[in-house]
């Protein structure tokens, strides 16, 4: 039989053998679909909301691209300027909240 | 999943962790990228605007704060927040309520004076009017310019009502007379 077409091999059979899926992958795939990251995120957002966080991000932005110059800014510019600031100022009952909540979610869903 | 429950601890609160801050950077994405579509897109009041506005202002405070400006006598040459340069005397017309008369917005208030109360027809026709109501007003005060039961003692204090103008006006004779 000729092959007219060079056609790599299916992947799926490829695949299967090659990668297992991380438990980080399989609770993510298990948060998603349960609806549960959504829900995780809109409390996580409130929250941060009302204790103003979002107010000193949203300031921090503002203060960048005056400097910078509207024009001159990027999404990946401002993502770089919240960051680092961003993760050290959230406050510690909200983390301590969704962390309380993730792992209740864990602890039910990895069997 | 067979991972036992003595392990769970550390594991687990990495794993936590990190989808916290699965969480957290989108939050983060979600809040640069308004960010910058406010920016981009002119909404926040523009930051340009903002010093603009912040300089003007303060050039207006200098300048109201100047004691070379008295309010009045300067009143023609001084430039308001808005850029406005107001007269000193108010010239809108309109009429009076009370006696129906065309009058100028910035002689409205001695209009009203003789108008109302303090000249002499009027108050002689207030008191013609409101001989009952005479007890009730306050007796006691000789400023009062509603006192309506002086009509035979009350030349002492027309002299003071009446200028020149407030003759002319009243010697129109728009009021009823007594």
């Amino acid at each position: 039989m000729r092959h007219s077409v060079n056609r790599p091999p299916t992947p799926d059979a490829a695949e299967d053998q090659e990668k297992e899926p991380t438990l980080q992958e399989i609770i993510n795939i298990k948060l998603i679909e349960s609806g549960e990251k959504e829900r995780l995120m809109e409390l996580l957002r409130e929250r941060l909301t009302e204790c103003g966080w979002k107010d000193e991000m949203k300031a921090l932005c503002r203060a960048f691209i005056k400097k910078k110059g509207r024009n001159n800014v990027t999404v990946d510019d401002l993502v770089h300027v919240i960051t680092p600031k961003g993760r050290a100022s959230v406050p510690d009952h909200v983390k301590a909240d969704l962390l309380q909540r993730i792992r209740t979610f864990l602890d039910s869903a990895a069997l | 999943m067979s991972a036992s429950r003595e392990d769970n601890t550390s594991p687990d609160a990495q794993l936590s962790s990190h989808f916290f801050g699965d969480l957290l950077d989108s939050i983060i994405v979600d809040i640069a990228s308004e960010c910058h579509r406010i920016a981009k897109l002119g909404l926040d009041r523009n930051l340009e605007d903002e010093e603009e506005e912040l300089r003007l202002s303060t050039q207006a405070r200098v300048r109201a704060a100047d004691p070379s400006n008295s309010g009045e006598t300067n009143s023609k040459y001084v430039v308001d927040i808005f850029g406005q340069t107001h007269p000193p005397v108010a010239s809108e017309i309109f009429d009076c309520m009370n006696c129906g008369r065309s009058i100028m917005a910035g002689r409205f208030a001695p209009h009203l004076e003789k108008c109302m109360g303090k000249g002499r027809k009027a108050r002689l026709k207030a008191a013609r009017n409101s001989s009952a109501a005479q007890n009730r007003y306050s007796r006691g005060s000789p400023a009062s310019t509603y006192s309506p039961y002086s009509n035979s003692t009350s030349t002492n204090r027309l002299s003071n009502g009446s200028t020149g103008v407030a003759g002319e006006e009243l010697s129109n004779g728009t009021y009823e007379e007594p």
